[in-house]
């Protein structure tokens, strides 16, 4: 149980600060500049900054920070879809994303297609998506319109139904960031217990939000990013205290 | 592999989802497409060489499926973005969902040559089923090798677009497709022949439907540098796609 499935050694993720991207033109016209600039090596937004942590399986951590403080470059880099530009990520587990819900949905297919097409993206095979199709179109309460594409179907059946996928994949590193109010009161009820429910089963999750009480409820464990670095981390409620003197009083003296 | 067979079936039924004819319209377009230049040529022009359409198809059709697969590579990293953003999947999916969708394409013109060639008195010949599964394999590693190229360079220049428009036109009138190759003049022919990796590939598709051989020269030269064209674009691939999630 106390075996770590993440592991980040020294991470660093630098983004080029794209004021204007360069084209063909200003390629040339800067030609002999580039490599003076290149040497100067400022114009770079660092996001994570020498971050290194582990995190066991079956545990749940809860990420917070400020908009810009390197959360969700720290979801993406557990995902893999970015890469780091120093140090090493390493995850052992099969990691399901609970990003933007539906950005891989396609509005002209219908809302089978598109389950099929999301689960496999999750790592699923066709066969098992088809297996717990009949599950996930009654989980996502959208059964009259499984086979009309979805460009048809309102926000809300549209979340439901990227949302029901998601949670059908037999998730083994579930990150989540930002998506625990989708739908109506009903579906965000349905949908907090399968979450729920998940976590208990042993899944190893991680959970960016700024609902400090969600955290607080949910997670086993706590992460304050900011600018890039870890700030504070350890047993939720200690974490979130120290947030809320930091970040919250500060502000709201100033509103007054 | 469920995911590139999903992807290569979800890029052909988009392409015609909305509209009442379907997947016929791959059968529609080239079929008008030769009607324009049996006019053009036959009626307008009077060719002497009756056989033109067929001419001009056995070497147009293959190209129409690296010249689109090309286009839709170019674009194909940005139109995706929300994918790659999200999902980890391997991004050369996309390139050869794309290249395969468009050689189902070409895959259902090639009834059109059979009826054009009973049509001028020919027939199809056993040897087609050797050359076409060669042709179909070198050109796929020719397009996918040019297509990871152009596809990571635009993402970082869109300007790369344009060029590749103009190239891919360039290419056209470059390589033996309106013409001959033995009518380009002498020194010519062998620099088309050994510089640009489509004139022997595509002199090898119309020299198997116009007179069912397969020229083993232009094969090999054809496979050889397509082998360099594969190599070279999966260098380039390979050199700013671990780059790409930071100008994507």
């Amino acid at each position: 149980m106390n075996q770590s499935v993440i592991a980040f050694d020294h991470v660093w993720k630098k983004y080029p600060l794209l004021k204007d991207r360069p084209g063909f033109k200003e390629f040339f016209v800067n030609f002999h500049k580039s490599f003076k600039k290149r040497r100067e090596g400022n114009n770079y937004f660092y996001a994570l900054k020498d971050l290194t942590l582990k995190i066991q399986r079956g545990g749940c951590v809860g990420v917070i920070g400020k908009n810009g403080a390197g959360k969700s470059t720290f979801l993406s880099l557990m995902l893999g879809t970015i890469l780091p530009s120093r140090g090493t990520v390493m995850v052992k587990d099969r990691v399901t994303p609970l990003l933007e819900l539906g950005a891989g949905f396609h509005p002209d297919l219908t809302g089978r297609e598109n389950v099929v097409l999301n689960g496999v993206l999750l790592g699923l095979t066709k066969e098992d998506v088809l297996r717990k199709m009949p599950s996930i179109i009654d989980f996502s309460e959208i059964e009259d319109f499984a086979d009309v594409p979805v460009r048809t179907y309102s926000s809300g059946m549209y979340l439901r139904l990227a949302f029901s996928v998601a949670i059908h994949t037999d998730p083994e590193i579930f990150i989540i960031d930002e998506v625990l109010s989708v739908g109506d009161e009903g579906f965000q009820k349905k949908s907090r217990d399968a979450i729920l429910r998940l976590i208990k089963s042993g899944v190893t999750t991680v959970l960016v939000s700024h609902n400090l009480q969600v955290i607080e409820e949910l997670c086993t464990r706590a992460l304050w990013l900011d600018h890039g670095e870890v700030v504070a981390e350890g047993e939720p409620g200690m974490v979130i205290e120290k947030y809320r003197e930091e970040i919250i009083a500060p502000r709201q003296k100033t509103s007054l | 592999m469920d995911l590139l067979w999903l992807l290569t079936r979800k890029e052909i039924t988009l392409q015609y989802k909305r509209t009442s004819l379907g997947i016929l319209w791959s059968l529609l377009n080239p079929l008008l497409l030769a009607l324009i230049y049996y006019i053009a040529f036959i009626v307008i022009l009077k060719i002497p060489k009756k056989d033109f359409p067929l001419f001009l198809l056995a070497a147009l059709f293959p190209w129409t499926w690296f010249a689109n697969s090309v286009n839709a590579s170019t674009v194909s990293m940005i139109a995706n973005r929300s994918l790659i953003k999200k999902f980890p999947f391997p991004k050369h999916f996309l390139l050869t969902a794309g290249v395969f969708s468009q050689g189902v394409h070409f895959l259902l013109s090639l009834p059109i040559i059979a009826v054009l060639i009973y049509f001028y008195g020919k027939t199809a010949h056993a040897v087609w089923l050797l050359a076409i599964p060669l042709l179909l394999f070198i050109q796929f590693i020719m397009t996918i090798g040019v297509s990871l190229a152009v596809s990571v360079i635009n993402v970082y220049f869109m300007d790369f677009q344009f060029i590749v428009a103009f190239l891919l036109n360039m290419f056209f009138w470059m390589t033996p497709i309106l013409y001959q190759l033995d009518t380009i003049p002498d020194p010519y022919r062998f620099l088309s022949l050994y510089i640009n990796p489509l004139t022997p590939l595509m002199s090898s598709w119309r020299e198997l439907f116009m007179s069912n051989k397969i020229h083993w020269n232009w094969m090999i030269i054809a496979f050889l540098s397509s082998l360099v064209v594969f190599f070279a674009g999966l260098i380039i691939f390979r050199r700013l796609s671990s780059r790409l999630d930071e100008v994507l």
